[in-house]
């Protein structure tokens, strides 16, 4: 049972309403009036066409919106004729919006829909994002089916992108995590889940939600808890993502600290899991892959690596403290020449994560420096990748991030070293 | 006469013999102070030492970025640093110690003295090592934050901000320990107000549309304003 702080007094009383559910959608939001309406009509949606037998809930846990979203959740009417389903549903459709307490941010209302799910007994559980505009009834059946269906624990999406987008997590996220856990999965960090209502209750009972890691990086986290718990992992392909063109979304230098922050602080607390695995196996994914878009994003290769010398030369003597001298030198040598001729091959690549990885782990320097200083490598490293591939199909970008996941695993040796060898350099 | 001088002679002699009978005890104290504080020093440097080696203090002071320092200052590492500075400490206690039992004059309260500094100094010590490692994380802040922000000329940035910091840390040490107390307070007062005047002039003329630049990046009209190619790297 959850704790009883965790839920207010109103929250329950509007739960023991509700009664037990089989199926909990939970939205957490922050001012985001413009774009939460869709993604209710979408999980009502869902609830009537592909679960009209099961008992569902919504659940908007809200950090202190201040432009109505709570407002818009409880009374959005569901009676235009796209909705009209919705009318005929079997069952009831509830829906609730309850303010959270504690640390603000995701990981606070994560826990309190998790508490909720604890307290309804929900078989199923899944997470949207408000702020994506694709959101789409048959992404909740893609997170919830393998669940209630086929007895999942944890159901990761797939988002049909270009394999050009979305750098840090191709470049960065997923390597680490494959070579790490040693399982293929394509989205790592991603806002959109769904799992059993035994993790989530499993999860409530953690003490991880009061700190940064749950604050910054509760996706990483989860992810990285479906693993080490052993539970039934699979994926699920959701289509397009798209997020609302006008939302605030914090500038690269702070969103690349908290996720690589909260990536290598996983790695971190749970060493014992993933240190003696080796290679990768597939996870199974239920569905048929939507197509890719045809255009990448808009990312400037030459631009990302005309500072690529100079941040070298600046960084000369955080890099020292962080690197061995052979990797520090086959950086200097990379960064030499005009930017439209850099590479920055996959194993100096590799070898520089996994450096940084191990110092972070050992506290060579404040933790966030440490993350800091891999920023400019990781720009250089993308531009390098986005020059080398931006007139290449998309099959072939693919077969390229494919090579450079195989590089993390066959270093993977080299980082246990690291990682279990003598303090300092 | 002559047995007058004869006696006066013998009395001087006398006097002389009974002055260095007297004075060699004093000697031989004061030799045996200042050995056994030496051996004493001695051993407690090798204690010190070994402490330090059990706290693992070279590896918080790598940490802190302390020992990088020290290396470009060309001083032995932080353990062997402190534990050098505890041996002299002691051993001059002693040695003071030792040439107060001879009783000269001059050097009388010489101890007393000494033993009022020593708290003085441990302060002023502690003050400018809380400086080097703000200095140092200062340092390292500005240069990753500068250069992330692809500020101009990060490690003049980063360099002009530690060395702030060790200048206020400095006069606040030589302060402490009464150093040329006026001169370095005037010269640290007009050392600091020039740099600061000097930075104010050269960034107010030069540096505007850096600064427009700055705030328009931090404080934009819209989320929507954003740079052609300021795509989600998620």
């Amino acid at each position: 049972m959850p704790q009883p702080s965790l839920l207010t007094d109103d929250l329950v009383q509007q739960l023991m309403a509700v009664g037990q559910v089989d199926i909990l959608v939970g939205i957490p939001t922050l001012n985001n009036a413009s774009t939460i309406g869709p993604v209710v009509r979408a999980v009502h949606l869902a609830f009537a066409r592909y679960f009209q037998r099961e008992r569902t809930v919504l659940i908007n846990s809200d950090g202190g919106s201040e432009d109505g979203t709570p407002a818009i959740v409880r009374d959005l009417s569901l009676d235009e004729p796209d909705t009209l389903v919705v009318r005929h549903a079997l069952r009831t459709t509830h829906r609730i919006s309850a303010p959270y307490h504690g640390v603000p941010g995701k990981g606070s209302a994560l826990r309190q829909i998790f508490a909720a799910a604890d307290l309804l007994q929900a078989r199923a559980v899944a997470v949207l994002d408000p702020d994506v505009t694709s959101v789409t009834p048959e992404w909740v059946r893609a997170l919830v089916a393998p669940v209630v269906g086929d007895g999942f624990g944890f159901v990761a999406p797939v988002y049909a992108r270009h394999p050009l987008d979305g750098p840090l997590v191709t470049q960065l996220v997923r390597p680490l995590l494959r070579a790490a856990y040693g399982l293929r999965l394509a989205e790592p960090q991603a806002a959109e889940f769904g799992c059993s209502g035994r993790f989530a209750a499993d999860c409530v009972e953690l003490d991880v939600w009061d700190t940064p890691l749950a604050q910054f990086g509760i996706d990483l986290w989860l992810t990285g808890r479906a693993i080490a718990s052993g539970c039934r992992l699979c994926q699920a392909p959701l289509g397009p993502r798209t997020v609302a063109t006008g939302t605030h979304r914090p500038g690269l230098s702070e969103t690349f600290g908290q996720v690589v922050g909260s990536l290598f602080t996983l790695l971190g607390t749970q060493a014992d899991t993933w240190l003696p695995r080796t290679g990768s196996d597939p996870l199974p994914v239920l569905g048929p892959p939507a197509p890719p878009p045809a255009e990448p994003a808009r990312l400037d290769g030459e631009r990302l690596l005309q500072s690529f010398g100079t941040n070298v030369r600046d960084l000369k003597s955080v890099l020292d403290a962080i690197l061995v001298p052979e990797t520090e030198s086959a950086l200097e040598a990379a960064a030499l020449g005009q930017p439209a001729d850099l590479r920055f091959p996959d194993d100096l690549w590799v070898a520089t994560v996994y450096q940084f990885l191990a110092a972070h782990h050992q506290g060579v320097m404040r933790r966030e420096h440490v993350t800091q200083a891999l920023l400019p490598l990781y720009l250089a490293r993308t531009g390098s990748f986005v020059l080398q591939h931006a007139g290449t199909d998309a099959a072939s970008v693919d077969a390229a991030l494919e090579a450079l996941c195989l590089e993390f695993e066959r270093a993977k040796p080299y980082l246990v070293q690291r990682w279990t060898g003598a303090p300092s350099r | 006469m002559a047995q007058m001088i004869t006696s006066a002679v013998s009395q001087a002699a006398a006097n002389f013999v009974e002055a260095i009978r007297l004075f060699l005890p004093r000697v031989v104290t004061t030799l045996s102070i200042v050995l056994a504080g030496w051996l004493i020093a001695a051993a407690l440097r090798l204690v010190v030492r070994w402490i330090l080696g059990w706290l693992r203090f070279n590896a918080a002071c790598e940490r802190a970025g302390l020992a990088q320092m020290l290396k470009a200052a060309d001083l032995p590492q932080a353990d062997v640093l402190v534990s050098r500075m505890v041996f002299w400490i002691v051993w001059i206690g002693f040695l003071l110690s030792g040439v107060d039992v001879l009783g000269f004059t001059v050097l009388e309260g010489l101890m007393a003295s000494f033993i009022l500094f020593i708290p003085r100094l441990v302060i002023a010590v502690a003050i400018f090592v809380a400086g080097l490692l703000a200095a140092n994380f200062l340092w390292r802040a500005t240069l990753l934050t500068a250069v992330n922000a692809h500020a101009p000329s990060p490690r003049l940035l980063a360099g002009a901000a530690r060395w702030l910091v060790l200048i206020l840390a400095g006069a606040m040490a030589l302060d402490q320990i009464a150093v040329a107390r006026t001169i370095v307070l005037t010269a640290f007062a007009i050392a600091f107000g020039a740099v600061m005047l000097g930075l104010a002039i050269a960034f107010g003329i030069g540096g505007g549309h850096v600064a427009r630049r700055f705030l328009d990046r931090q404080f934009p009209g819209s989320p929507t304003e954003r740079a052609p190619d300021d795509v989600s790297h998620l």
